[in-house]
């Protein structure tokens, strides 16, 4: 093991601990937020993985996040499909949307790409609202919870599981001839095609693997809330995942969900300030893409592994005797 | 004997312009094939029809007889048809390594330990193996051609179109990497190569290949296409 994985490693290592102990050490209502933190830590990998990764700028995740939620919550509450397996066909639906729009999208890069979706997403948050008879608009559609528990904690340690489980698949498939051909596309299409990279492929893979990840967040977190409006999927909350990640740092799945992590905790420690917090992701949003387009997190790990290594040493060697 | 790859009545409109007329070519195992003409003659356009990058609006491809045109580049890469391109394309953000496994795991049953032997041979090959853990987009402009040529090389093509190999090149680096095209050549690869650089591209094939206005215009021995009166009017002027 090299010395950078041993810290990355021991890194891990504490932060498993941490995210452990967490529900012993606060109240319901950091649990809460800390629930939600896990839930944005899922989405934000999955843009990650789009747009970081395989290079495609996609405004829609949290418009898969709302339809992994409403067809989860949808089939349990009318047609009293266990939940497990609702929460499957969401994501087996937003699987089947994403690569539609993958497909619709082939041609589109850059701003066209995301104002695309942009637009697909407040198409689907519009159908939400107006077919309320189903939805129930924007008063809300009231759902099964997945736990009937008076306590958080089953649902922080599924949601802690469902992130483990996330960044592990998502980790083999970047280590994966998969990971480096989406690279590739992000690269260079022209290159990766000429490389006999089949991109139409692998363009469509990656939209249908972020559009799932999105799906079963939404999934389970719709039963969490249990309580689903249009709104999860707006373009606000898109650009709060967008801003999570970027300040984490978009092109590395760890990065980013640490980004989701410390963002939505410091949303919520900043209450008191009201509006003037946004103000300051804002501002934070845009000096890390100014200065550090890799991330914060990731330009702070860096700077602190460069301090350790040309610390001196505290005690010089002693001479053999 | 059945060319390798054949272009026939290749056409390639954009818009009210015709960029490639009704073009006829033929490449066999073996040739290496300079393609020339001035700018705006259809050189690029006609690799980029004959590699998948672009589809033709009117005529045929084929590869070993097998009908081609339309379909992706990544069919041609298949079909064992590598190129480079005239402004370098590489994975800038990628390691040297990484840019040639790209083609090495994209070939079908290809496993990542012979894919990465066979990287190290065409790096150590191009004198470029000690620097595989290095982002391409740290590499000069010609170490940058050289690690398109060997990415091109990952797909052990039977045939490869470079398109401008020397532009931007010193001269040091021209005659290296001429002479890697000899050595190639040498191991038995079909090339078809565009330049501008005529003293190169005369130095280095055996069949030249001249384009004008979309058309190909002369088509032979190095000796006689270079004192064709239409090619000297074409290319120079005269």
């Amino acid at each position: 093991m090299t010395g950078k994985q041993l810290r990355q490693a021991a890194l891990l290592l504490v932060a498993a601990a941490v995210a452990l102990a967490f529900p012993g050490m606060v109240n319901n209502y950091w649990l809460s937020v800390g629930i939600t933190a896990l839930f944005y830590a899922i989405v934000a990998a999955s843009w990650a993985l789009l747009v970081g990764y395989a290079g495609q700028f996609s405004f829609g995740q949290m418009a898969f996040v709302s339809m992994g939620a409403y067809t989860s919550g949808a089939l349990a509450r009318y047609l009293d499909v266990p939940i497990p397996l609702g929460i499957l066909a969401g994501i087996a639906l937003c699987a089947l949307t994403g690569c539609g729009i993958g497909y619709i999208c082939l041609r589109m890069r850059g701003p066209y790409l995301a104002l695309f979706t942009v637009a697909f997403s407040e198409v689907f948050r519009i159908i939400l609202v107006s077919e309320a008879e189903v939805t129930g608009g924007n008063g809300g559609l009231e759902i099964p919870p997945l736990f009937h528990t008076l306590s958080d904690k089953p649902y922080y340690y599924l949601f802690l599981a469902l992130l483990a489980g996330t960044l592990i698949l998502m980790g083999l498939l970047v280590r994966s001839r998969w990971g480096l051909f989406f690279r590739a596309i992000r690269e260079n299409e022209d290159a990766a095609a000429a490389a006999g990279v089949k991109v139409v492929r692998f363009r469509l893979l990656a939209f249908m693997i972020a559009a799932s990840f999105a799906g079963l967040a939404g999934g389970f977190f719709g039963h969490y809330v249990a309580i689903l409006t249009p709104d999860i999927g707006s373009v606000d909350q898109m650009g709060l995942v967008v801003a999570m990640a970027v300040i984490g740092g978009a092109e590395s799945l760890l990065a980013a969900t640490a980004g989701a992590i410390l963002v939505e905790f410091l949303l919520e420690a900043l209450r008191a300030y009201s509006e003037w917090r946004l103000v300051l992701f804002a501002v934070v949003l845009l000096l890390t893409v100014r200065f550090a387009r890799n991330g914060l997190l990731a330009l702070a790990v860096q700077s602190a592994a460069r301090l350790v290594r040309r610390r001196p040493a505290a005690v010089p060697a002693r001479e053999p005797v | 004997m059945e060319p390798l790859i054949e272009a026939r009545g290749l056409t390639k409109r954009f818009g009210g312009i015709v960029a490639v007329n009704g073009l006829d070519l033929a490449v066999h195992p073996g040739e290496l094939v300079g393609l020339i003409g001035p700018n705006g003659s259809g050189k690029t356009t006609t690799i980029n029809m004959m590699t998948g990058h672009l589809r033709p609006s009117a005529g045929e491809v084929y590869v070993r007889g097998t009908r081609a045109d339309g379909s992706p580049p990544s069919r041609f890469a298949a079909l064992k048809v590598g190129r480079t391109f005239q402004i370098t394309q590489l994975f800038s953000r990628m390691t040297l390594m990484e840019n040639m496994l790209v083609p090495g795991l994209a070939r079908p049953h290809s496993h990542r330990a012979e894919a990465t032997r066979q990287a190290r041979l065409h790096l150590d090959f191009l004198g470029l193996a000690k620097l595989e853990t290095l982002q391409a987009r740290h590499l000069s402009g010609g170490q940058q051609k050289l690690l398109e040529l060997g990415r091109a090389l990952m797909l052990d093509p039977d045939i490869l179109f470079l398109d401008e190999p020397f532009a931007g090149v010193n001269p040091f680096l021209r005659d290296e990497i001429i002479a890697l095209i000899q050595k190639l050549h040498a191991d038995g690869r079909t090339f078809v190569i565009v330049d501008h650089d005529i003293e190169a591209i005369q130095r280095l094939v055996n069949r030249l290949v001249v384009m004008a206005l979309g058309r190909k215009i002369a088509d032979g021995a190095v000796d006689d296409v270079s004192h064709d009166p239409e090619v000297l009017r074409a290319y120079a002027g005269v």
